[in-house]
């Protein structure tokens, strides 16, 4: 909504962007927890990553790895995976993963001698059942819509992240939702692109989500994209993942730990 | 308890004394423009000799009561010629004055001197009052006249930014000002998410902002109170004024009922559809409108009754996914009634609503929201002698809050219906406050006003373990919602909670000379609504919720102290006011807050306090050719969330942060010069600290994208702001001498083009991945036409 006022608000006046060099302030690297399971329908799930890297400047176009540190992940019957580094890129694997929907899990990591550990629960989600495609879309009436439909089963609390990738631009897509108002109901990820071609490919991805990372990713996507200081901005704030570190809670990790099944479709623009 | 008990009392005492003083006359009636029989407001009735007078109120009636005698009475009002008649008061007399306006003759000297003396000798500071003409010669942006804009040019009332919505009163909210029209509340004030305020200025009769020192006549809203009254309509003649501009046209039509006794008015301003989105070859609306009706008629010499309306709409609608309409409804019934010539009555019954429509057809849903009350006013003026008046009455509001509902527009719609529940309150108030000259030297305005909330039944109360919605995880150290342990069904008649409050209210003037006066006043103001908006100024789709078990009433205290001086035999005039204030319990939320479709408001609520305190600085030149004033505020407004306990980190870890429309330096010059009777230019510059904002201090990699990593809230801000506007009115020769009156409106906004950064962005550019910041402006230079007729 917020988007849209933004939107009307520069079409209503003879508003103008340019870019701006601010000298910003800078702070004390922190590490920084990306450990995405993800279980794609129709496979085994064994192979899996989690990337650790700091935090650095805004403006440096690289992040710097989190390196030699040691990561597990362990379920209530005490089965361990290591992750192993995979050189000094700060991803660590593991090639013997066993997911279980709705099974608990834990990860542990420790990184400069402190312990930094998070638990979840592995999230099921429904399949995109078909994509319906509209040329005349957006706000603009000439942007390539996208309508990924599945359908949300009923009486149970679900929350999904949509995330559309494209083969023209580097950056995904990520849409989150919730089933509040859409309960067992057939409804749709939405995605719009403006350079979208006949033949171009999108990878259409529904991720099983908790409702602690739907909140999470809710004002990560808001931070992500939007102004900082317009009207109708809400203020940003630091937001914290569902990780901890037990050794010094003040120099607390960024990220999330999060176990999902997800259904990917690749979609070919007509 | 024992100072509002000790106040009643001393109340009274005065009363009594002064009902029962000695041999005495009253001179009263109405004060009005001579060629259209409107009343004026705030004229003023002055008998030198005594160095006393009346002001006419709201429905231009004075009241005058002196010993008995031969006095010369001299009546004035602000570009009008002045009066001066000689009357023996030896009875009790009614005597209606009709003044005529200077402007058809500009050499005519204009007595201004003793409405500013009145305003050196009367308690009542921290007032921003600007007449309609001088509204209608500043400058603004498209030339469309704009009231809310124009108050911004004196200290103390600033916006957060050119596109912002609503004003922000001596560092108070959006939220935080009662905006009246005839006495009825208008919830929201702006067209177009902020650019044009919803009122028409052809429409409207007087304008008055009160940033403090608030009289106990006014309660429910903690900032200010902006009070506009409507034209009456011309009751002598049939007169149609309007104008044409680049963004909206304007037209007025009134005319008398019955002769002198009633009167009628029809306003409209309209914007033109699509004039804003020539840039997509697609159906794309987006315009408002404004209705302004208002009928009155005098049955007798001691009863009038008045009916008046306002209805406002803004609607968008952007291809075929998004229409959006909102606006304000209001009716309003109103009887003055004179129970003797010192006793002035003043019954309102209003109505009024606010509401948002939002349609998106792409996700095929309708939302609606709203707010509607019923309002009834008995206020009572009750002149007992020129040294002592009181003001009294009460006044219940029944609302209704609609915080959503949502259906589906199709049978095909993902989206299922929900209604949010709705929520009903009734808000009372009972005033008395009493003006009292106590010295030559020293006046006073004290009253007293007893305010309470009731948080009437409704369905689906969520209960709480604990009655705690908010939880503290003090691992992750963020707050989440609490589950609701259960429900409660209450009946609409039952009372869920209860509020009262009493809220003092005192002003002082102490008058040195007849030139420079020290003032100081203290408020304190219950509010119990609240507009839930985490975002830097309001949007039309934030829905008002009431005080309640989760949500307590905002309490404020303010002091001020002024000094006031005129100079040069009031060419010039001084004011200078320094004020404290503080807010307890503002709402705030965390940082996951959904405000929107929200039924368990409570859960995402935090309570914290705001202060502001600042000095305020108007010099003004009221006299000669050249006129105009230089303004400047320099304040501080923040705001503070603590943790409800030692181990909660609150908001911004709990200290305290720059509220988005803190200004430290806020300067504005507005100038006229008046060259000869064909042709006026006025200029205005604007300077301003630039707003804060919270920039990025650092950046992570998460799921492929860059997420900033924020400074506390805030803390940074945003560039300085500054423009200049000129403007030139023509007022063609042909003018003098026919009915038919034109003028043309020549304006020229941000005439030095500079590029004010109304937000700065951050963000991933999408095809490198390279993190960017960008400024966005709003406006560059614009010219501006318009042109106004009347006949």
């Amino acid at each position: 909504m917020k988007k849209l006022i933004i939107i009307v608000l520069s079409i209503v006046t003879y508003s103008c962007e340019e870019p701006i060099d601010l000298r910003l302030n800078t702070s004390e690297p922190q590490l920084v927890i990306d450990a995405s399971i993800n279980w794609v329908k129709g496979s085994s799930g064994n192979i899996q990553e989690i990337k650790l890297s700091l935090t650095a400047p805004y403006y440096d176009l690289n992040t710097p790895p989190a390196n030699n540190a040691s990561v597990i992940i362990y379920n209530t019957n005490n089965e361990v995976y290591n992750f192993i580094e995979d050189g000094t890129s700060g991803v660590y694997r593991n090639n013997n993963f066993i997911p279980i929907i709705n099974a608990n899990y834990t990860l542990e990591i420790i990184y400069n001698g402190e312990v930094y550990s998070a638990t979840e629960i592995l999230k099921s989600v429904s399949p995109i059942e078909y994509v319906e495609q509209k040329n005349d879309g957006g706000f603009s009436g000439t942007e390539t819509e996208l309508k990924a439909y599945y359908t949300d089963p009923e009486n149970v609390e679900n929350y999904y992240l949509f995330e559309f990738q494209n083969n023209i631009t580097t950056l995904p897509s990520l849409e989150v939702y919730k089933d509040e108002f859409t309960d067992g109901n057939q409804i749709f990820g939405f995605y719009t692109e403006e350079d979208l071609t006949t033949g171009d490919e999108v990878i259409i991805r529904n991720i099983g989500i908790s409702k602690a990372y739907y909140n999470y990713m809710f004002i990560l996507l808001q931070q992500n994209s939007e102004e900082g200081g317009g009207p109708f901005e809400t203020t940003p704030a630091t937001v914290r993942g569902n990780c901890v570190n037990e050794t010094n809670s003040n120099n607390f990790p960024f990220g999330f730990f999060r176990l999902s099944e997800v259904d990917e479709l690749i979609y070919t623009v007509e | 308890m024992i100072f509002p008990l000790r106040s009643l009392y001393l109340l009274f005492c005065f009363f009594t004394l002064f009902g029962f003083a000695q041999e005495k006359f009253t001179l009263s009636g109405s004060v009005t423009d001579k060629s259209s029989n409107e009343t004026l407001i705030g004229a003023n009735i002055i008998v030198h000799t005594l160095q006393t007078g009346a002001i006419s109120n709201e429905y231009g009636f004075y009241s005058l009561t002196l010993g008995k005698g031969i006095y010369e009475f001299q009546i004035s009002y602000l570009g009008y010629t002045s009066i001066v008649q000689t009357i023996q008061l030896d009875k009790n007399q009614t005597l209606n004055f009709e003044l005529s306006t200077s402007s058809e003759s500009l050499d005519e000297v204009v007595i201004l001197e003793d409405v500013e003396k009145l305003s050196i000798r009367k308690p009542q500071m921290s007032l921003n009052a600007l007449s309609i003409n001088t509204i209608k010669q500043i400058p603004v942006v498209l030339g469309e006249v704009d009231l809310i804009k124009s108050i911004t040019l004196l200290p103390g009332v600033t916006t957060a930014g050119e596109g912002a919505s609503g004003f922000n009163v001596r560092g108070g909210a959006a939220d935080q000002n009662l905006i009246l029209l005839d006495e009825a509340t208008i919830f929201n004030s702006s067209h177009l998410f902020g650019l044009f305020s919803v009122f028409n200025p052809d429409a409207i009769k007087d304008i008055k902002l009160y940033k403090g020192g608030i009289p106990a006549k006014y309660g429910g809203r903690v900032s200010s109170v902006l009070d506009i009254y409507q034209k009456e309509g011309n009751s002598n003649e049939f007169k149609i004024n309007g104008g044409l501009g680049l963004v909206s046209s304007r037209l007025l039509v009134e005319g008398p009922l019955k002769k002198e006794r009633g009167a009628f008015l029809f306003g409209g301003r309209s914007s033109y559809a699509h004039l804003f989105l020539p840039l997509f070859d697609i159906d794309n609306i987006a315009y408002f409108y404004d209705l302004n009706t208002k009928l009155n008629y005098k049955i007798n010499e001691t009863n009038s009754v008045f009916l008046s309306g306002y209805f406002g709409r803004d609607v968008f609608n952007i291809s075929d996914s998004f229409e959006n309409a909102y606006g304000n409804a209001v009716i309003n019934f109103r009887w003055n009634h004179l129970f003797s010539d010192q006793l002035f009555s003043n019954l309102s019954l209003i109505y009024s609503d606010y509401d948002y429509d939002l349609k998106l057809n792409f996700v095929e849903f309708d939302w609606t929201s709203g707010i509607r009350n019923l309002n009834i006013k008995y206020d009572l003026k009750h002149y007992i002698s020129n040294d002592f008046k009181l003001y009294y009455g009460i006044n219940s509001i029944y609302y209704k809050f609609n915080p959503g509902d949502i259906k589906p527009t199709t049978e095909t719609s993902g989206i299922n219906p929900v209604k949010l529940i709705d929520k009903y309150a009734f808000e009372n108030a009972i005033y008395l406050e009493a003006e009292h000259e106590i010295s030559n030297r020293l006046a006073m305005n004290y009253g007293l006003r007893l305010s309470s909330f009731l948080r009437l039944g409704q369905d689906e109360i969520n209960v709480y373990e604990n009655n705690n919605p908010v939880i503290f995880n003090s691992e992750l150290n963020i707050y989440e919602k609490a589950t609701p342990i259960g429900t409660e069904n209450l009946k609409r008649n039952e009372v869920i909670k209860s509020f009262f409050n009493f809220e003092p209210r005192l002003a002082l003037a102490y008058q040195f000379n007849d030139e420079t006066s020290l003032k100081a006043s203290y408020n304190k103001i219950s509010q119990y609504l609240h507009l839930l908006s985490n975002t830097s100024s309001p949007t039309p789709l934030d829905v008002w919720a009431p005080s309640g078990d989760f949500i307590k009433p905002q309490i404020l205290h303010q002091y001020a102290l002024g000094f006031f001086k005129t100079i040069s035999d009031n060419t010039y005039n001084l004011e200078l006011e320094a004020f404290y204030k503080n807010i307890d319990n503002r709402i705030d939320y965390t940082d996951s807050a959904d405000l929107i479709a929200n039924n368990a408001i409570e859960q995402v609520i935090l309570k914290g306090q705001a202060r502001a305190y600042g000095l305020e600085l108007l010099l003004r030149k009221n006299k000669g050719d050249f006129q105009g004033w230089i303004a400047y505020t320099l304040s501080k407004s923040e705001q503070q969330t603590k943790g409800r306990t030692s181990s909660e980190i609150g908001i911004n870890n709990g200290r305290w942060y720059n509220t988005p429309y803190d200004k430290t330096h806020d300067v504005s010059i507005t100038t006229s010069y008046q060259l000869n009777e064909t042709w006026s230019f006025n200029a205005n510059f604007l300077f301003q600290t630039g707003l804060p904002v919270t920039y990025p201090k650092g950046q992570y990699n998460y799921n492929g994208i860059s997420i900033p990593i924020y400074e506390d809230r805030n803390s940074n801000r945003i560039p300085n702001y500054h423009r200049m506007d000129v403007s030139a009115k023509y007022i063609p020769k042909l003018n003098s001498g026919r009915k038919w009156k034109t003028e043309w409106v020549f304006s020229i906004y941000n005439i030095y083009n500079r590029n004010n950064a109304s937000s700065i962005s951050f963000r991933e550019n999408r095809t490198t991945g390279v993190n960017e910041s960008f400024k966005q402006s709003l406006f560059g230079i614009i010219p501006s036409i318009s042109y106004n007729f009347k006949f």
